[in-house]
């Protein structure tokens, strides 16, 4: 049976942040959280590969233990137990750091044969975690994956690389770590059963002194404020000459690089 | 005293949410202007465990607690209130009376169904000459061999023409008045039973709501629900814990539209700024939110009780009077702060505005809570 273990990150709900007009800070005070969009995707994709191939689905994260309001809502969706590892200094964590405690955390005390990691956070996007991650348990990974299957008598993976040009089909031996773009499935809505049933599931807690030696940090978050995005107010009319003047106007912003 | 939700509860609420953003909020406008029965949804709705929730597992529910169902019915009537009181009336009206009253076989072979999503259930009480005055029914029913024959028929039934069973109120001993009130389960399909014509209603458009007509409709002797001569008694603790989910639905639908007022006065642009800068705004909606506010707590708090396996019969008319005249008042304000647009169809606003007014009558009207309150205090 496989082992895939899922990864995912605790994030601030972005639908909650205020930002304050004068200075442009963000305000957190009544934000709630919730589990990063990408990593829903790559949590219901281990559910559909348990569904067709069988497996055991743990799911990990690293966070401050406040995170710990995800838990329940990441067992609702279907895997089997979680590992919360938490200290009160992870709360901003480079993604070099994120991927040294998780390989701590998995290679001391979890099995794998797939671990499934979404293509990046809503916060950061840094893209970084599941490539770091791969690369410190020394496997094989494969990124912007849009489609996945699993051959269960070769024990490999086939993925489909949504790139800029084009896409690419990868066969990977297992175990293998691979991060997923939204498209890659519709996550499904937890039934009320799941809801109450995530209480019964096993919540493994690991803290910094059972990790080891952990890397970093690299880097330091030095300020953070609202990104302006002031509109123009220009109307383009929707005829010919109309979609010209639009691509004139983006091109003579620098968004589009050639005129029509 | 805690006023915060459980995780579970949280939860929940949020998967409702995502279910109505998905499937629900791009439809409503359709179920109602059509109109048309969201079968579809309901469908879902059983997928979701939705469709029995505060019923043991073993008869099909999902074994949660009022509370989880409460938010269900208020955060699907948020979206579209056909929806939510489809749902309510399924699982009130039809689902309560046989997982209180009813045998052991009758849960197996009706209750089970009915929390999966098999069927969906419908609850016969009212008639032309006997609305409030249950005691004026004049449907009967006679034993006859191993059987019963009814006759007569039930107007304003919901969920009747979509229902695999309606739980049919009939008079079995006339002279005793109240006494003489007996409940049955009639299923779909029985000779003798038809569904009359489809009404057309002020709002709730999309929920079907017809009359039931019994003309020598025979069913089987076992289809007795409780005793004979319960009947009164059965359709009143039924009813009482309906109301909680009709306040549930109304507090659904008044804070759709305090959601849509303060969306809509932000945008509004008048004498060079958004009205929602103006004060003669923002005390409508600050009043709007905080009648909105009361509502959810008395609600929540009738629910509370019935979990708590407290009496909550008063707690629920308190609830359902306010949270419906609340939602009556609130899609009055919510048109007015829209102005002109507010009055035109496909607005939510104008569509919020005819689905309140009928959590003022049904299931008992304001009327009758106050007669059910004020009963329960000088008594």
């Amino acid at each position: 049976m496989l082992n895939i273990i899922t990864c995912f990150k605790c994030v601030i709900d972005e639908a909650d942040l205020k930002v304050d007009a004068a200075t442009k800070k963000l305000l957190f005070g009544r934000a709630g959280y919730k589990i990063s969009t990408y990593d829903r995707h790559a949590i219901e994709e281990a559910i559909c590969l348990r569904e067709r191939y069988g497996a055991s689905v743990t799911a990990v994260t690293v966070a401050p233990p406040s995170a710990k309001k995800c838990l329940k809502d990441v067992l609702s969706r279907g895997p089997d137990s979680a590992y919360f590892v938490n200290d009160p200094s992870f709360s901003e964590l480079d993604p070099l750091q994120t991927s040294s405690i998780l390989a701590a955390a998995i290679r001391g005390h979890m099995r794998f044969d797939l671990i499934i990691c979404g293509e990046g956070s809503d916060d950061l996007y840094a893209q970084q975690v599941g490539p770091a991650l791969a690369e410190r348990l020394e496997i094989p990974c494969t990124t912007c994956v849009g489609k996945l299957a699993y051959t269960e008598d070769k024990k490999h993976v086939i993925a489909e690389r949504r790139l800029d040009d084009g896409i690419e089909t990868v066969l990977m031996p297992l175990p293998v770590l691979v991060s997923v773009l939204p498209g890659i499935n519709t996550p499904r809505i937890p039934t009320l059963k799941e809801v109450l049933n995530a209480a019964k599931k096993m919540i493994f807690n690991l803290a910094l002194e059972e990790l080891g030696d952990i890397q970093g940090p690299y880097s330091r978050t030095v300020k953070v404020v609202a990104a302006d995005t002031d509109r123009r107010g220009i109307r383009f009319a929707a005829d010919e000459e109309g979609i010209r003047s639009a691509v004139n106007a983006l091109s003579k912003e620098g968004v589009l690089l050639r005129v029509l | 005293m805690n006023f915060q939700h459980t995780e579970e509860h949280q939860l929940i609420r949020a998967g409702v949410r995502e279910f109505c953003g998905k499937f629900v909020d791009p439809v409503a406008n359709e179920i109602d202007q059509e109109p048309r029965f969201p079968s579809e949804i309901v469908k879902k709705l059983a997928e979701q465990d939705w469709l029995g929730i505060p019923y043991p597992v073993q008869y099909g529910g999902a074994g949660s607690d009022y509370m989880s169902y409460i938010i269900v019915v208020e955060e699907l009537s948020r979206s579209c209130a056909t929806t939510g009181f489809t749902l309510e009336c399924h699982t009130s009206l039809a689902c309560y009376p046989i997982f209180k009253f009813g045998t052991e076989d009758q849960k197996q072979k009706f209750l089970t169904p009915l929390c999966r999503g098999d069927m969906l259930g419908a609850f016969a009480l009212t008639e032309a000459g006997a609305g409030t005055d249950a005691a004026a029914a004049t449907t009967a029913a006679v034993p006859d061999g191993d059987g019963w024959v009814l006759n007569g028929s039930k107007i304003f039934i919901s969920n009747a023409p979509v229902a695999g069973m309606i739980i049919v109120f009939a008079m079995t001993d006339k002279s005793k008045g109240t006494k003489g009130l007996s409940a049955f389960i009639v299923p779909a399909g029985s000779p003798g039973l038809r569904i009359g014509k489809h009404l057309n209603k002020m709002g709730i458009r999309g929920s079907l709501t017809a009359e039931v007509l019994l003309q020598d409709c025979r069913i089987a002797k076992e289809n007795l629900l409780g005793q004979m001569g319960q009947g009164f008694k059965i359709a009143m603790t039924t009813l009482d814990g309906g109301r909680i989910g009709i306040a549930a639905q109304a507090l659904g639908i008044a804070q759709a539209a305090l959601d849509e007022s303060i969306r809509y006065a932000k945008e509004r642009v008048q004498f060079g700024k958004p009205i929602a800068s103006l004060q003669a705004i923002q005390w409508m909606i600050a009043d709007m939110a905080t009648e909105v506010e009361a509502s959810r707590f008395l609600t929540y708090h009738a629910a509370w009780c019935c979990d708590q396996g407290a009496s909550y019969s008063k707690e629920a008319a308190i609830a359902k009077l306010f949270a419906s005249e609340t939602a009556a008042r609130q899609t009055n304000r919510a048109v007015q702060i829209h102005g002109g647009i507010g009055y035109i169809k496909d607005q939510k606003v104008e569509r919020l505005y005819r689905d309140a007014k009928i959590t003022e009558i049904y299931e008992g009207t304001s009327e009758v809570m106050r007669m059910v309150i004020a009963g329960s205090l000088v008594r």
